[in-house]
Order: C-alpha cells, then sequence, then structure tokens
C-alpha cells in the first residue's frame, strides 16, 4: 500500500503552490490522477497501510476526494462480497466522513461514483433502519456538491422518498425549499471545455453525459418530487410552500394530453390546501395547459364541491359533504387533509368577521360562526374563547382579546392585519430585490442554453435565409406572417 | 350599478308573488281620478290588483272591475274579479255571478272569431296587400279583447308582411308592444321599440311617438330589474306623453319610476343635472311633486327627510302594478346610498343614530348595514361592543409596502416557474400523449408502488393522508 501512497496524493499538490492552478491545468492534473487510481487494482486499494492503518483513515476526503473515493468504493464492494477485512461500522463512519467533507470540484469529476455512493449509502440505511440518520448527511452532500439547490436530481426524489419513508420532515428542508430551475439536459448542449470551472452553472456540469444523473428523468419522476415536496410540507403544516410545490406539479406543461394521474393528485392536495391557506376555492394558474385543466376540473370536481361550499356554505352542509366523501378521501389518501379543513372552517369565518366588524364579543362571535366539526354553533362562548386565543397565539388572526369585568370578553380586531416595521420592510424588499436579480442571472442562463437547441438553431437558420430571400425580393422579414408560429419562447417573461 | 344588481339577495328582497302581501295603510290616491289615466285592458288589471292587495279599497276596486270587465268581452278577467269580490264582499250585487251575461258573450265572442277569419281568409285570396293586413289588425283586436294573449300577439305579427308605409310599421309595433306588456314580454318590447325607432322617417313623426317609446322601453328595463337603464329611458322621454301610452303606463308612472331610478342609481351631481335640470323630464316630475321633494332633499344631505317622504307613499307604490315587486329593492338602494353620503364625513357614527334616522320604522339597519359592508358599498366596519360604525382607516405607505413584496414574489414565482418549464420542455419530458397508455401504466405502477411503501401516506403528527 505505501508504496503507490504517492500516487494517490498526488493530485492537488501538497501544500497548494503558491499561484492557483489555472482551469486546464486543474483539469488535466485531475484527469490524470483519476485514470492512474483508476488503474490501480482493487486489492491494492484494500491493503492497509504498512503500520496496520485504513487507508481511509489517514486520507483527508477534503483535499483528496478522488483515491478517497475510489477506495471507498473498493471497500463497498468488498463488503458487498462479504470480506472479513471489512468493518461495516468503520465503512458507515467513513462514507459519512466523505459525504461531509468531499471536495466539490473534485467531485465533478467522478459523479457516476458519487451517485453510486449516495444510492449505496440510503439502501444500507434502510437495511439498517438508519433512515432517520442518514436523511442529514444526503441532503448536505447534494447542497455540498450543487450548492444552489435549483437543478432537479434523481438524488432529490431518493431523498424526499426517504423523508416520507421515515416521517422525518425538518430535515430535508434545506433542500426542498430551493426553487427548481433546471432538468439535467438530454443532449445538445456543448460541452464544457472544464468541468472544473467553478463559476459553471448547475445545468452546465451535471448533465446526462455527466454522470450524476445516470439516465434522463422521466416526467413522472419530475413530478412524483413535486407531489411528494408538497406532501413534506403538508405534514408540517407549511400550507404556503405546499402548494407552490403541487402548483408545479399541477401547472405541469403537457403536449396534447390531458394531466398524468400524478397532476391529478396534486390538483385535490392543491385545493385542499390552497382552501386552508385563503380560505377559497383557488383559480387554476394561467400556465396550465388548457388540456389538462379540462380534465382537472372533472376529476377534482368533488373537492372543488368541498371549496365552494366552505366559502359560502353552512357548517353543517360542509360536515355532511365531508362525510359523504369519506371513502374517497381515505382512498385518495387526503382524509388528513380533510380533518384540518374541517377544523379551519369556523376559523375562517371568524377571520372574515373582520370584513365586518372591528369589535365583538365572544357571544356575538358564538352567535355568528358555526363548527363544522360539530357541523353546528360550538356548546358555549367559552369554547370560542379558546379557539381564538389559539388563533392569535398561532398568529393566523390579528386581534387581540381584552375581559372587561362582568362582561363577555371583547375580541378587537387589528384594522391592518399584520404590520411590518420599516426596518422589516426594508429587509424584505432588498432580499427579494437580490433574489430577482438572481433570477434574472437564471434567465440569462436559460436563454443561453436555449440558443443551442435544435429548434432555435432552425428557427435562426430559416430567419437568415428568408432574411436574404426577403432582400432579394425586396420583402421586410417583418412582412411574413407565417413566422409567428415559431414560439415565443421568453418574451411572455417580460 | 352592475355590482348592485349581482349584489347576494338582501333581507328585505321583495316578495314576487302577486297577492302575496296585503296593504293596509289607506293609500293617497283617489281610485277614480287614478284609474282615469289609463284606458283598455290595463284597467282592468290594475283594479284587481288593487282590490287583491288593498284592504282599504278592495271592495271599491273589485266592483269597479266587475263592471269594467262586464263592459269588455273577456270572460277570463270577468271570471277572476268576480271571485275576488264574491271573497271579500259577497253582499255586493256586482259578487253574483251573471251567467247570462257570461253566455251571451262567449257565443258572441265565437260568431265573431269565427267571422273575422272567414273574412281573413277570404282577404287571402284575394291577395290584396291592405285587406290582409287589416284582417289580420281586427282578428289581433279581436284576440286581444277576449283575452287569448298568443294568438293576439300571432295575428298582429301577421300583419308585418303586408306593411306598406312606415306609418304602418309604428302601428304593428304599438299593438304588440300592447300586448307584450300584458304578457311582460320585455324582449318584444325592446325589439319593437328598435324596430319603430328605425322606422321613424321625420322629425314630426319622431316628436309623436318619442315620449311614447321611451316610457315603454324605460317599463321594460324597470321590470327586470335593470334601474339605471331604466332611469336613462324615463329621464329622456320628452313632454307630451299625455295619454298615447294610456293602455300601458301614464304620466304619472314616467314620473314615479324615472325619479325612483334616477335616486337609486345616480349621485348627487347627476341628480341634479340630469333630474332636476332637466326640462323635458319636469314636466313629469310637476305631476308627482314628492318625488321632486324626495330628490332635492337627498341633494341637500337631508337623508331622514329624503326617507320619509318615500316612506310615506310606500302604500301608494305598493298598490301599482309594476312598481311593487320592486319597491323593496329601490328603498333599499337609495337608503343605502344615503347612507353611504351620510358617513362620508365622519369617522365614527352610533348604530342608535343611523336606526333612528334611517331604519325603515320597528327594524333595525345590522343586518342591512353588514350586507352593504360585505358587497363593498360601504367602507366602514361595525363595532358591536360600543354601538359603532366606524370608518376604515388604512395606511397607504403599508398598502403599498405590501403590494409591491406580493408584486415580487409572484413575479419571483411566475419567472421561475417558467424557467422550469423551458427546461421540461428543452428535456422533451412533457406529458404526452402517444405514449398515454404507457405512461397510464407507469402512473399506476408508482402508486401502488408509493401506496405500499409508504403504508397510505405519512401519518405523522397525528395526520393522515
Amino acid at each position: 500500500m505505501d508504496d503507490i501512497l504517492p500516487k494517490l496524493l498526488n493530485f492537488p499538490q501538497h501544500p497548494p503552490p503558491p499561484n492557483p492552478l489555472s482551469d486546464q491545468q486543474y483539469d488535466e492534473g485531475i484527469r490524470a490522477q483519476i485514470s492512474v487510481v483508476k488503474n490501480i487494482p482493487n486489492s491494492k486499494l484494500l491493503q492497509p497501510t504498512s503500520g496496520g492503518e485504513n487507508v481511509l483513515d489517514i486520507i483527508n476526503p477534503s483535499v483528496n476526494s478522488v483515491p478517497y473515493t475510489f477506495i471507498l468504493i473498493a471497500n463497498i464492494e468488498a463488503a458487498q462480497r462479504n470480506d472479513k477485512n471489512i468493518d461495516q461500522e468503520n465503512l458507515w463512519n467513513s462514507i459519512i466522513a466523505f459525504l461531509a467533507q468531499f471536495d466539490p470540484r473534485q467531485m465533478r469529476y467522478m459523479q457516476t461514483e458519487l451517485s453510486q455512493i449516495l444510492d449505496i449509502f440510503s439502501n444500507m440505511a434502510r437495511r439498517h433502519h438508519q433512515i432517520p440518520t442518514a436523511i442529514p448527511h444526503i441532503r448536505d452532500a447534494l447542497l455540498r456538491f450543487e450548492p444552489t439547490g435549483t437543478l432537479l436530481t434523481p438524488k432529490h426524489l431518493l431523498l424526499v422518498k426517504l423523508a416520507l419513508e421515515a416521517k422525518q420532515f425538518d430535515d430535508v428542508l434545506p433542500v426542498i425549499d430551493k426553487t427548481i430551475l433546471y432538468i439535467p439536459g438530454a443532449g445538445h448542449r456543448p460541452r464544457q471545455k472544464y468541468l472544473c470551472n467553478i463559476c459553471l452553472p448547475p445545468a452546465a456540469y451535471i448533465t446526462v453525459q455527466t454522470g450524476f444523473v445516470a439516465k434522463p428523468l422521466k416526467h413522472l419522476e419530475v413530478l412524483e418530487y413535486f407531489l411528494l415536496s408538497g406532501q413534506v410540507y403538508i405534514g408540517l403544516k407549511k400550507w404556503k410552500r405546499a402548494s407552490e410545490c403541487l402548483e408545479v406539479a399541477v401547472t405541469y406543461p403537457t403536449k396534447d394530453s390531458g394531466p398524468s394521474k400524478v397532476m391529478t393528485e396534486a390538483y385535490k392536495k392543491w385545493i385542499l390546501v390552497r382552501l386552508l391557506m385563503d380560505g377559497k376555492m383557488p383559480v387554476l394558474p394561467k400556465v396550465t395547459s388548457p388540456g389538462a385543466a379540462k380534465v382537472l376540473k372533472v376529476l377534482g370536481k368533488p373537492y372543488e364541491t368541498v371549496a365552494q361550499i366552505f366559502e359560502q356554505g353552512t357548517a353543517s352542509r360542509l360536515k355532511s359533504e365531508l362525510e359523504a366523501g369519506r371513502d374517497l378521501w381515505t382512498t385518495d389518501c387526503n382524509m388528513g387533509l380533510v380533518m384540518c379543513v374541517m377544523a379551519a372552517y369556523q376559523q375562517f369565518q371568524i377571520k372574515n368577521l373582520a370584513n365586518v366588524h372591528t369589535k365583538l364579543t365572544m357571544v356575538d362571535i358564538h352567535n355568528l360562526t358555526q363548527s363544522a366539526e360539530i357541523g353546528s354553533k360550538l356548546p358555549n362562548a367559552a369554547a370560542v374563547e379558546t379557539l381564538v386565543q389559539s388563533m392569535i397565539a398561532d398568529g393566523t388572526l390579528h386581534a387581540t382579546l381584552s375581559h372587561p369585568p362582568n362582561q363577555s370578553p371583547v375580541l378587537t380586531f387589528s384594522p391592518n392585519g399584520p404590520l411590518l416595521t420599516e426596518k422589516q420592510t426594508q429587509a424584505a424588499l432588498a432580499a427579494s430585490s437580490t433574489r430577482i436579480k438572481a433570477l434574472t442571472e437564471e434567465i440569462k442562463t436559460t436563454d443561453r442554453m436555449l440558443m443551442y437547441e435544435k429548434e432555435y438553431v432552425n428557427y435562426a437558420k430559416k430567419m437568415k435565409k428568408n432574411a436574404a430571400a426577403g432582400l432579394e425580393h425586396g420583402v421586410g422579414v417583418n412582412d411574413m406572417d407565417f413566422l409567428g408560429e415559431d414560439e415565443d419562447l421568453m418574451g411572455s417573461l417580460y | 350599478m352592475a355590482s348592485l344588481q349581482s349584489a347576494p339577495s338582501s333581507p328585505t328582497q321583495p316578495r314576487n308573488k302577486k297577492g302575496g302581501f296585503i296593504v293596509a295603510e289607506p293609500p293617497k290616491f283617489d281610485l277614480e281620478s287614478y284609474i282615469q289615466n289609463y284606458q283598455g285592458r290595463t284597467r282592468l288589471d290594475r283594479l284587481i290588483y288593487i282590490g287583491v292587495c288593498s284592504t282599504f279599497l278592495g271592495v271599491e276596486a273589485l266592483k269597479l272591475a266587475v263592471r269594467e270587465a262586464k263592459a269588455g268581452k273577456d270572460i277570463r278577467k270577468y271570471f277572476e274579479a268576480q271571485a275576488h269580490l264574491e271573497t271579500i264582499g259577497p253582499e255586493e250585487p256586482e259578487a253574483v255571478r251573471d251567467k247570462s251575461w257570461i253566455d251571451r258573450v262567449s257565443k258572441q265572442n265565437d260568431a265573431e272569431t269565427k267571422r273575422l277569419e272567414e273574412e281573413l281568409k277570404g282577404y287571402k285570396n284575394n291577395l290584396v296587400k291592405e285587406s290582409i293586413r287589416m284582417g289580420n289588425e281586427d282578428l289581433g283586436k279581436h284576440y286581444h279583447a277576449i283575452g287569448e294573449l298568443p294568438k293576439a300577439f300571432e295575428a298582429f305579427s301577421r300583419m308585418r308582411q303586408d306593411i306598406s308605409a312606415s306609418k304602418q310599421i309604428i302601428d304593428v309595433s304599438r299593438h304588440l308592444i300592447n300586448v307584450a306588456a300584458e304578457q311582460k314580454n320585455w324582449i318584444a318590447i325592446n325589439s319593437n321599440v328598435q324596430k319603430v325607432k328605425s322606422a321613424i322617417a321625420g322629425t314630426a313623426e319622431e316628436a309623436s311617438v318619442q315620449p311614447y317609446l321611451h316610457a315603454v322601453q324605460g317599463l321594460a328595463h324597470f321590470d327586470v330589474g335593470d334601474y339605471s337603464e331604466a332611469a336613462n329611458s324615463f329621464l329622456w322621454t320628452e313632454p307630451g306623453l299625455a295619454q298615447s301610452a294610456a293602455t300601458i303606463i301614464s304620466p304619472n308612472d314616467v314620473a314615479v319610476y324615472g325619479g325612483l331610478c334616477a335616486l337609486a342609481t345616480m349621485d348627487r351631481n347627476q341628480l341634479q343635472r340630469r333630474v332636476l335640470e332637466n326640462s323635458s323630464f319636469r314636466t313629469y316630475l310637476e305631476m308627482e311633486p314628492q318625488i321632486r321633494r324626495a330628490i332635492s332633499f337627498f341633494i341637500n344631505s337631508r337623508y331622514t327627510n329624503c326617507l320619509q317622504v318615500l316612506e310615506s307613499y310606500r302604500a301608494d307604490y305598493l298598490l301599482d302594478i309594476y312598481l311593487h315587486r320592486h319597491i323593496d329593492e329601490i328603498y333599499q338602494l337609495i337608503r343605502g346610498k344615503c347612507i353611504v353620503q351620510y358617513f362620508i364625513p365622519f369617522s365614527s357614527v352610533t348604530l342608535a343614530s343611523l336606526n333612528s334616522g334611517f331604519a325603515p320604522l320597528g327594524k333595525t339597519m345590522d343586518k342591512e348595514l353588514i350586507a352593504m359592508i360585505q358587497r363593498g358599498d360601504l367602507d366602514a366596519r361595525i363595532n358591536t361592543v360600543d354601538g359603532l360604525l366606524e370608518s376604515r382607516k388604512v395606511d397607504p405607505r403599508a398598502e403599498l409596502q405590501r403590494e409591491a413584496l406580493r408584486m415580487a414574489e409572484d413575479y419571483e414565482k411566475e419567472a421561475g416557474r417558467r424557467i422550469l418549464h423551458m427546461h421540461i420542455s428543452m428535456a422533451g419530458i412533457e406529458v404526452k400523449s402517444p405514449k398515454r397508455s404507457h405512461g397510464g401504466q407507469a402512473d399506476a405502477a408508482f402508486f401502488q408502488d408509493e401506496g405500499h411503501r409508504l403504508g397510505g401516506g405519512p401519518g405523522n403528527r397525528g395526520l393522515q393522508y
């Protein structure tokens, strides 16, 4: 083992050279390193050092990620062959150490291996019932490898599935909180000269060819990711994010086709979640494919009815409607949400009172609102008071409660809802403008990528030809109506 | 106005069914002179309506109605009037059914129908256009008189084929409008009004029918509840209606309907300019001075007086054959406007003062105020604890900031979604139909798989999915 160690630690140089390597030098160096290490047989990689230590304990994964990866994989393969020399627990810890420390720049050249390690790690976790421990490590590895989190990979889906299996939701939020913008492309894109260029957008160094994404994602996987992350947020009762995720699924583009079944499931959940959010029947976003929207409307009818009754009907109607559909909710796995909707009915009634009243006694509120859970008024004003108190406490109701002597408690609605201080507003505005600026960059990236699309190239060629022909015949390009049918891909954004 | 129309029904919506309510207060008008304003069959309808609804004038009106009916040829109307009279005033001589009259008139009617139809057939064989037209006209008039409204309408419509002068177009349309008004067929009225308008040639001719057309059109808009359009039509009515529309509507009605509709739908400036300063409408308004008073009170911000004047005429208006269905709604609109106007200069007003100023006798304003706030007519909030109506204080700066943040968020969301869509289509993974059966299987497989693995979803924190 000792003889190959220098070879393994050959790159990157230690200590680092005074002038950082150029992208080209780095690229050459790491490629050479990889081909060298690849050619060392596994048996050799598995040998301990002369001092009897495991090599994995010597190599620092944050500096020498390449050799560490290969040795790790050699170890894993040995473990799968039930090699007695491999200590499972040690191996587990080594993987964890690796996931926490690897150098993302080096790993860009080792994407297949990284993907493999993540798969194996999650399988091990499943086998040993260690999913809760594994989730944070996988999450951190994903963010370490691709810090923007805007590119959807199969590992995202894996992570969300693990979270749902272990019912451990909070830990995956750092990953699913990011807005997904990119899908790894199937091809056509020019190869990046140097993968190590740290300025590259994620969609440039993670493609189907680079290995992290073994095969192109299918629509089902994309939809599944959004539906499942919606479910994670539902589990956390974060209605806003849940609705956003489900909305992405609902508005997923379709081409001459109705919605996928996942889209309908997402639509049903989306209605209920939006109901819990704003107490109103939601309107499908404009970008929904028209063909899909029609079918969704039909398939989601029972849910739309619930939303309508929630908005306009009485508590007893809502209760009977929800009870009549019990089987349906259970089959659709939406019973939990439906229960939430039932509980939310009276809360929205109370909130809506603020549209008409400024001050009300508890007795009035008791008389004016009804609970959908029991289909009538609450038994007494004290029960209403408890409800109101809980609503004020969790911030859904902006009001104050006072107890005048010898009278029913009085609820005073605050006229303008929650007020942000000047500073908070400033901060929010600044944050928002930063995000929009970042988004503008993404738009530019997308625009550049579109330029290399076959369709666009054909279109551009046609334009050029037309312009030439137009000049010959004295007709301007703009006169040609038939050009209008080419899609305007970015125009609608501005 | 549109928002008022589509607003949810208020607690004081008019009761629609004829005879569904009884007017017990004595009206201000005199029955004899009231009915003098009308001609033709509408007299009978109005008398019967008053007879049914008014406890005060009931017997008198029905007696008149019976006499009126016997002077005509419509046996069904006679039955109606006589039957009502029999229930409320059996000792009156008119309450006894006159069998001999019925027999005689029904025989006469049948003979007349036959004769006119024969005649018409004869004219048709001779192919003389003018005679056919007149034959149809006679037949229509006869059917109208005996109460066969659909047949009358048909006969009058047939006149149109044989028209030779523009004067005749007007005649035909007037016949049709008469019948249609009795049938409450407002669409037919509107279309006939348009036909007349396009047929009118000279200004002299126009001047003679203009009041008629506007009055009738106004009524058509009014009865379907389009008060703003109705106000427009009535207000444009030139002087000189006199008896020309007496089979349908009287000049007094034009003043009342037009004034009330204007009061219900127009703001203070419009009322001043378009109603009080309107020279052509003034001639009508003079006949009903109380409407003029109500409008002046409104303009001078004396809302309580305005409502009092209207309230004192409620009984009269409830006995009007068209107005009774709308009076509650119109009064409510007017009251709503009064409250909104009254409230403008205040930041808060006690509910007690609103109740004393605006509420109809024995009622409170609470429900109406709530309805108005919910419709967005009144920008205020109710404080039930202290009994106050408080104006809403808005903080424009905060509103703007909130709006800005919301817009930015929307933009972010939308832009993000579009970028994603583009990448989806670049990757070519939209949901497509050619692989539909395949895709469907995959979907099903996903759900089986998920359902199995997730055990019916994450039943975390007491939730089941």
